[in-house]
């Protein structure tokens, strides 16, 4: 009998990432439709439910999302997106609106210290809380490019949700970075790779941002400007960079921002086309967002409570300070230093990411300061796309249709 | 029946301009929505004339003070790119010339919020959002509604003349639309375009106007979407055809042409208004704006047919006297130099594709060129 059947699996089938994959973007995209047609929330919402009953604390079908066959696909969709947020960094609109860098620069520094402040006043140790205050510098960029895309907003709170995204995405990374060599320290490592390891990150994602960006440029204008070829171009570049930021231990997001950054700025033939990955982008988005709910820790939650609660507050506050302070003299309309300043709450799969790599290298960070960060994830997973969207909304940038 | 309307005095050949601007991103050259914002900024600016919204939130429009000739017109119209370059800036958005934007989608245009354009829009349906077209308005100072009648017949001869030098609409919803303006074809589809009916003076235009109002068609001057068109209120008339140019001094330069033409027409006084002149009409302005100069144009005063380039470099020679005198020579001659190489800014957006190969890119050299100061480039 046995020979007769040997065409047929081995008993239960081992289903691949494929078909895991497949299988995320199905119940996300379920989700995410119901939660917006019966309760007109975004659909960002509903991916990340999906992802909450699919993870270890539900029904626990996908266990490690951030390990192994998973976290492929999370580079490359937060490697697409960042790439397309640095792409929108214009440098000249810095260089021309000197409050607005300012502001940019402000709102980092604001959210840092408000976090690190915040921490400190809860007795954590200061390294850990800094590291901690970076991570949480950051806006999700996931969050406000999917967000922005599915209202189809447009307008100056738009333009400079991104833009700030972007500039805070960079500051928050640069930043733990920076405090890596005392972590390495702290560690008992020797201090060469104390050293030498940022060194290594820093210059490793700028060179491999570079390098990608005058392959893009140089092909593109060899292609000339058709769309089709250029996507391909687009696309093909992205995920070459992504698998070689792996290979070589780099972390994804920053090699892909810079790329995106280089891209734009450097481009002084015009080469490349607007940017517009469309349908072929909302793929992995959706399976990101499934992926960073399946992450979320809701464990903690009830131990931490005051923390997290303090860490979400005053990180807001920080944002908000020099937007609010800054936001005439930059242009800003009034009113919409505001609603600016809430579009920027968001906080998710970068965050996830960036703790998760961190305590790799570190492991008490995981065990002591983790929860509260991830906690705040948690937390802002839920609040935040409804933070940007009412945002938005409110500010007029949304399009009437919806 | 409603107060008659009453043809204010105004300084006879005097000169006033509005053009409508287009806002555009700079990271895909598609429009922008944020005529909101940078109104609010150059309300806070020292901007001479007026800077007001338009139907969507994609457009803005400059509208110059009094002005006695073409030197003043185009310093304040300069002053004004400046500002607005500089607010502009700070948005991070592209001002742009030209008549229409090469590739926006008009389904995604999105409203001014004030209630004239709601109703406008109201009533139009998609035609309103379609109207997201650029065009310049030149307003001609008439010492009397008399004269502003004659003006207005005896200048729609030569409304050819202003669709082929201003013409800079050629691409529509992302297609070369073979047209050197393609913007006029929006206006033709509003029920209220077209052309004055043919009356002898103010009083018989007034007998026409109530009529129209005692139907209810109209309530006021605005209403009708005329190419030419008395405009009582401000004592001028009102020359709607020409595309917004790729540059300002264009603009100033088709105001001094305007001028000079008008001041000839007055003085002159060779011939008299021509019924026929409205017969042909229709068929010169397709002319004009599918061929632009190369267009052919019907004269029923001599009737003839000539290329409607000679015809404008004919006329440029018999209103030199009054340029002179008004002090647009440059203005005119320059035009006329700009025919004679084959210059136009439609030309110019058409070889700009032909060189980068995309229009974003067209926009986005649009763009620079608005900005930036200078005469018209070399092809």
């Amino acid at each position: 009998m046995q020979d007769v059947a040997w065409f047929l699996p081995a008993w239960p089938p081992v289903f691949g990432d494929l078909a895991l994959f497949g299988g995320l973007l199905l119940a996300g995209m379920l989700g995410g439709e119901l939660v917006h047609r019966v309760l007109s929330l975004p659909r960002v919402t509903g991916y990340v439910l999906v992802g909450v009953l699919c993870g270890p604390q539900v029904l626990g079908l996908v266990r490690d999302p951030l390990t192994a066959g998973a976290r492929v696909f999370v580079d490359l969709a937060l490697g697409l997106i960042v790439f397309e947020l640095g792409h929108r960094l214009d440098l000249q609109w810095l260089a021309r609106n000197r409050w607005l860098a300012l502001a940019a620069l402000g709102e980092c520094l604001g959210a840092f210290f408000a976090i690190y402040a915040g921490l400190l006043y809860f007795d954590y140790p200061p390294l850990l809380a800094a590291c901690a205050a970076a991570v949480g510098t950051a806006t999700s960029p996931a969050v406000v490019m999917v967000v922005s895309t599915e209202l189809r907003a447009s307008g100056q709170i738009t333009e400079r949700m991104l833009l700030f995204t972007a500039v805070n995405c960079v500051f928050a990374y640069v930043a733990l970075m920076l405090f890596l060599p005392m972590v390495h320290l702290q560690h008992e490592t020797s201090w060469r790779s104390a050293i030498l390891h940022p060194m290594y990150l820093l210059a490793g994602a700028a060179s491999l941002g570079f390098i990608g960006s005058q392959v893009m440029l140089g092909l593109a204008k060899w292609l000339g400007k058709r769309e089709d070829r250029q996507f391909i171009l687009l696309v093909a570049v992205v995920v070459l960079e992504v698998g070689i930021a792996r290979a070589l231990n780099i972390p994804v997001v920053v090699a892909l921002l810079t790329l995106g950054i280089f891209a734009r700025n450097l481009d002084y033939d015009h080469a490349l086309l607007p940017l517009r990955f469309g349908h072929a982008g909302q793929l992995l988005f959706v399976v990101l967002f499934v992926l960073s709910g399946a992450s979320l820790d809701f464990s903690g939650l009830e131990t931490v409570a005051t923390v997290t609660a303090v860490f979400v507050l005053v990180r807001f506050l920080g944002k908000a300070l020099s937007i609010l302070a800054l936001g005439r003299l930059s242009g800003l309309r009034a009113g919409g230093a505001g609603l600016l300043s809430l579009s920027l709450l968001p906080m998710s799969g970068l965050a996830l990411v960036m703790v998760y790599d961190t305590a790799t290298i570190y492991p008490r960070f995981g065990a002591e300061l983790a929860a509260v960060v991830l906690s705040a994830v948690a937390l802002l997973e839920i609040i935040g796309p409804l933070a940007t969207q009412f945002a938005l909304k409110h500010a007029g940038e949304a399009h009437p249709e919806n | 029946m409603a107060e008659a309307m009453e043809f204010k005095h105004s300084q006879s050949l005097s000169l006033g301009i509005e053009i409508e601007l287009q806002l555009v991103r700079t990271h895909d050259r598609d429009l922008a929505h944020e005529a909101g914002d940078l109104i609010e900024r150059l309300a806070k600016m020292k901007v001479p004339g007026a800077v007001k919204p338009e139907v969507t939130l994609s457009m803005i429009e400059l509208n110059s003070s009094i002005q006695p000739g073409f030197a003043g017109a185009l310093a304040e119209l300069e002053a004004q790119r400046n500002a607005v370059a500089k607010a502009a800036g700070v948005l991070n958005l592209g001002i742009c010339g030209g008549g229409s934007h090469p590739f926006h989608d008009w389904a995604e245009r999105r409203v001014y919020p004030a209630d004239r354009f709601k109703e406008v829009t109201r009533r139009y349906g998609y035609l309103a959002k379609q109207f997201t077209v650029f065009g310049q308005h030149i307003h001609l100072g008439c010492s009397s509604g008399d004269e502003a009648v004659y003006l207005v017949h005896m200048l729609t001869r030569y409304m050819p003349h202003f669709i082929a030098l201003s013409a800079a609409s050629p691409f529509y919803q992302g297609e070369d639309t073979s047209f050197q303006s393609s913007r006029l074809t929006a206006v033709s589809a509003f029920p209220l375009s077209g052309h004055m009916p043919f009356v002898p003076d103010w009083a018989a235009f007034l007998e026409y106007f109530e009529t129209m109002r005692g139907y209810g068609i109209v309530e006021g001057m605005k209403d009708f979407y005329w190419d030419i068109r008395p405009k009582p209120e401000y004592g001028t008339i009102e020359i709607r055809v020409c595309d917004t140019p790729l540059t300002v001094r264009r603009a100033a330069l088709l105001a001094g042409y305007a001028q000079a033409l008008a001041a000839w027409l007055v003085e002159d006084r060779a011939r008299a208004p021509l019924a026929a002149v409205y017969q042909v009409n229709a068929y010169n302005r397709f002319e004009a704006c599918r061929f632009g100069c190369e267009g052919e144009l019907v004269d029923p005063y001599t009737r003839s047919r000539r290329k409607i380039g000679q015809d404008i470099l004919d006329t440029a020679a018999a209103v030199m006297p009054q340029a002179t005198r008004l002090g647009c020579v440059d203005a005119v001659r320059e035009l006329g130099e700009d025919v004679r190489r084959g210059y136009s800014d439609a030309g110019w957006l058409r070889a700009r594709l032909a060189a980068s190969g995309s229009l974003p890119d067209v926009v986005r050299e649009a763009a620079e060129r608005w900005s930036a100061s200078g005469k018209t480039p070399t092809l």
